[in-house]
């Protein structure tokens, strides 16, 4: 079981090194299949895992496993350890599983592109890196791993390297990650001080810190802000949506299903120590909230389709950290689970429409497609009826735990909870105002003349695995029902143990109103954009301002550009020009000049006549005769 | 009787010496330089022989007068009337320069190695049968000056490799 | 030791010495400053065989001998280089052969 654990971390590393090596000895297509199949191999192996953790009783479903001691620091030993245990084989069976789906896609997706084997190659690299951040068995791994996928998504988003936009998104991507990343490092550096050990084990006994002191605020502050930067809650969300000048495979592993959800599965893993800084774990979930209602309402007003699905994620994974800021850990990553079906089979659906229009991605320019592709039509059904929770789909079984985790946490549950269901009713809304723009009403001349379909509307390779996640976010909610059964909070416990839900006419309140608000979003999309209707120009037109407002994004990214990046720019000019040119470059300049001019000089000594050295040699040997003489 | 005998001969000798030296200096034409050469290397070879040194006398005999004179006698005869660069012009700053640097050099030498080495130049030591003969060489170079041997064949390797790479590059009739 | 001295062998050597370091910084033609320095060269042998004999060892003959060879592989390579250069049609001049100036 162990040795499983170990080939599921290594396989998509072997995938990328085997990949890196053979270069153009291998078919593009090959570079494909060998990182899809060690996903593959991945979710084989975690299965596996997951079969032998079922056969164990809860209390010794832990485990760990140390390849070698990688850092020794006096008294510090940090090894290249994994832990086992149902927290970290959940997340390796998303991992894996919906890793190699969109892998399996991207074959079909990225078919002909000129770089399309350091594609696969940056891909593999990415499954490796977030299996390693779950598998992690110490803080430090973890945040390698946690690195690696900044890494991972900062090379895939600027894989067209060639467009600036790209490569301008690319580094607001990493930037903003680092900072979290350094968050997260300054509290190890904490943990390290008081427990002198990274391990878990160590490290998540409730004795580390005091209840509450300063000590545990900033540890978990620490840590919340690597979890908010990669997870892109507000305030350091406004790279997620320049991220989508990814490939759309990309979108939908990266910035959909998996590493936007690391942030997640850190509170979760670290929860012992954000229950003793209570109001950082408040924090969380307040930051989820704002999030989610923010997202929303940007969403309302994109023309990119990706865009649209970007902020939709954003939303979600609001809903994620209020379920963790409040305890509700189950609930949250049983939403990152089925999340993961439902926004990775929305991307790769986008992704179909997006091909099948030559890559055109504005929403304006698209319309009456569900005809045109009604395969595609059917499955964005699906994900956008999951995604705006109607049951039985999925989304509706995880949205609603978390909703009835927040019912049932007291005021500041109630808060949250108020806007989890408002983001409801933005979830449907926006969501299926995109499903009607791109799939009702008439075909746009655009559409028609550049529609262009292969095999089930995108061909093999990218219509399988779009299936198989249709049916997953039927299916997958069928694991935690309201009244019924949780298996996920039951096997998450023995890790972090999950607040209680609401019960009773709390829960039937909440699972109604919530229930009634997505409806309705429905419904009101269907009045303003399934058919012709001119309500939403005239909202813009009367509240001018709000509508600027959310076509900026809440002007984050102004705001943030006159903060951060003016001051550094101003700065570095000033440094530039008043401190490197004369105090550094000007000496060195000058040095340079000044031997070149004492050589120059110093070589017209050499006449060419050998007279004149014969010369130099009967007047050295004079002089030197006399100094001998004086000398000794 | 003997005495005087080897005062003559050195009195002789020096004078071939000093006179041919400056022949070779002073002569116009290249081949009267080298054949005044000859003259000096002779005149060495029965100095070095006052002094006890046989081997090297014949050394110098066969090597220098018979081998080096040679080849250059062979080089002048072939530039022909080309090896004649005229005199320096009349006398200039040049000239006199080159002779008081000379002088210098003669007179600091003298009294550098009058004033260090003076008192030891008195008595010379005494010296058996077999010094300077070429058994005492042999077993000079095969015992304690090794090294020094097999270092200079491989110097005289390398000149025979250099002259042939010099003498065999054809020129293309240019004019540098 | 029959004869003079060594010292009047160091003084014949010394003389040697500067007539042909005159020489080589007077004449003008390559061929000729050659000559002039093997006469240097034999003056250094001579003081070298002088000294051997007033010490009675051995080392001053052998340095002289490897004299000899260094002096017969410089002519060679010198003599080269003039037979090379003149056949160029270059002008055989001290003075006027300065390409390998800085």
């Amino acid at each position: 079981m162990i040795a499983a654990a170990w080939i599921a971390l290594f396989a998509p590393a072997a995938a990328v090194v085997a990949v890196a090596l053979a270069g153009t000895g291998i078919t593009r297509s090959v570079a494909g299949f060998l990182a899809a199949g060690s996903a593959l191999v991945s979710f084989i192996a975690s299965v596996v895992v997951f079969a032998v953790l079922l056969g164990e009783s809860p209390e010794e479903r832990t485990h760990s496993s140390t390849l070698w001691t990688w850092l020794s620091a006096g008294d510090l030993k940090i090894g290249a350890e994994i832990q086992i245990d149902p927290l970290s084989v959940f997340m390796m069976l998303v991992v894996s599983g919906v890793g190699f789906l969109i892998l399996a896609y991207a074959v079909g997706y990225m078919n002909g592109d000129a770089e399309e084997r350091r594609y696969h190659a940056y891909k593999a690299l990415f499954v490796f890196s977030m299996l390693l951040l779950v598998e992690a068995g110490n803080l430090v791994l973890l945040l390698a791993g946690w690195g690696m996928v900044g890494l991972s998504s900062y090379l895939l988003i600027n894989f067209w390297h060639q467009r600036t936009t790209a490569v301008a998104a690319g580094k607001k991507a990493f930037i903003m990650n680092a900072f979290g990343d350094a968050t997260f490092a300054l509290a190890i550096f904490l943990l390290i001080q008081r427990t002198g050990s990274v391990e878990f084990s160590a490290v998540f006994s409730s004795d580390v810190v005091e209840h509450g002191s300063t000590a545990a605020v900033l540890i978990a502050l620490g840590l919340l802000g690597g979890a908010v930067a990669k997870s892109a809650q507000v305030p350091l969300h406004t790279w997620l949506p320049d991220a989508m000048e990814g490939p759309t495979p990309v979108s939908a592993l990266i910035h959909a299903a998996t590493m936007v959800t690391a942030g997640v599965y850190l509170i979760a893993r670290t929860n012992v120590l954000f229950e003793l800084a209570p109001a950082i774990q408040d924090l969380a979930g307040i930051l989820g909230g704002v999030t989610i209602l923010l997202a929303g309402l940007i969403a309302l007003v994109q023309t990119d389709i990706k865009r649209v699905i970007a902020y939709s994620t954003m939303s979600q994974i609001g809903y994620m950290f209020v379920a963790v800021g409040l305890g509700a850990y189950g609930s949250g990553l049983f939403h990152l689970m089925t999340h993961a079906f439902f926004k990775a089979l929305l991307f790769m659906a986008a992704g179909i429409v997006i091909h099948a229009l030559s890559d055109e991605q504005d929403i304006r320019r698209m319309g009456g497609l569900g005809r045109a592709m009604p395969f595609t039509y059917r499955v964005f059904v699906v994900g956008a009826l999951s995604l705006a929770a109607i049951p039985p789909l999925s989304g509706f079984f995880s949205k609603d735990s978390i909703l009835g985790a927040a019912a049932n946490a007291g005021t500041l549950g109630w808060i949250l909870w108020t806007a989890g269901a408002i983001g409801a009713f933005l979830t449907a809304l926006y969501t299926f105002r995109l499903l009607f723009i791109v799939f009702w009403g008439e075909m746009t001349p655009f559409a028609r003349e550049h529609l262009h379909l292969k095999r089930f509307e995108g061909g093999l390779a990218m219509a399988g695995p779009v299936a198989i996640l249709a049916v997953l976010s039927f299916l997958g909610g069928w694991l935690q029902v309201p009244w019924g059964w949780d298996l996920v909070n039951e096997w998450i416990d023995p890790v972090a143990e999950s607040a209680a839900e609401a019960t009773g006419t709390t829960l039937v309140f909440s699972v109604a109103a919530s229930l009634a608000l997505a409806v309705a979003g429905i419904w009101l999309a269907w009045r303003w954009y399934g058919r012709p209707s001119d309500v939403p120009e005239r909202t813009r037109r009367r509240l001018p301002w709000a509508a600027r407002a959310l076509e900026h994004k809440f002007y984050f990214d102004e705001a943030y550009d006159l903060a951060f990046y003016e001051p550094a720019s101003r700065k570095a000019v000033f440094l530039t020009r008043y401190v490197e040119q004369p105090l550094f470059l000007a000496p060195l300049g000058e040095l340079g000049t000044s031997v070149r001019a004492a050589s120059r000089r110093l070589s017209s000594l050499q006449t060419g006549y050998v007279r004149e050295y014969a010369f130099a040699l009967a007047a050295g040997l004079a002089v030197l005769a006399i100094v001998f003489i004086l000398v000794t | 009787m003997g005495e005087f005998i080897v005062w003559v001969v050195w009195v002789l000798a020096a004078l071939a010496l000093l006179s041919s030296g400056i022949a070779v200096v002073l002569f116009q034409n290249p081949f009267y330089s080298a054949l005044a050469l000859i003259g000096n290397l002779a005149s060495l070879a029965v100095l070095y022989l006052l002094l006890a040194a046989e081997f090297v006398a014949a050394a110098q005999v066969l090597v220098y007068a018979g081998a080096v004179v040679v080849m250059f006698l062979f080089v002048i005869a072939y530039l022909g009337g080309r090896a004649d660069a005229p005199w320096a012009g009349k006398p200039s700053p040049q000239s006199l320069a080159a002779i008081v640097a000379a002088a210098a050099i003669a007179v600091e030498i003298v009294v550098v190695i009058a004033l260090k080495a003076g008192d030891q130049l008195s008595t010379p030591a005494q010296i058996e049968d077999d010094f300077g003969s070429p058994a005492e060489i042999g077993r000079l170079f095969l015992g304690d000056h090794l090294l020094a041997f097999e270092v200079t064949s491989i110097v005289l390797l390398v000149a025979a490799v250099g002259g042939v790479i010099l003498g065999s590059a054809v020129p293309r009739g240019s004019r540098s | 030791m029959l004869g003079p001295g060594v010292a009047a062998y160091l003084i014949l050597s010394v003389i040697l010495f500067a007539t042909g370091a005159f020489g080589v910084l007077i004449r003008r033609s390559p061929l000729i400053v050659l000559l002039a320095l093997e006469i240097m060269l034999n003056a250094g042998n001579l003081a070298l065989i002088a000294f051997a004999r007033q010490t009675g060892t051995g080392t001053g003959q052998i340095f002289a001998l490897t004299v000899m060879v260094v002096a017969a592989a410089e002519a060679v390579v010198g003599l080269g280089l003039i037979v090379a250069v003149s056949r160029r049609h270059v002008e055989l001049d001290v003075d006027k052969l300065t390409t390998l100036r800085g």
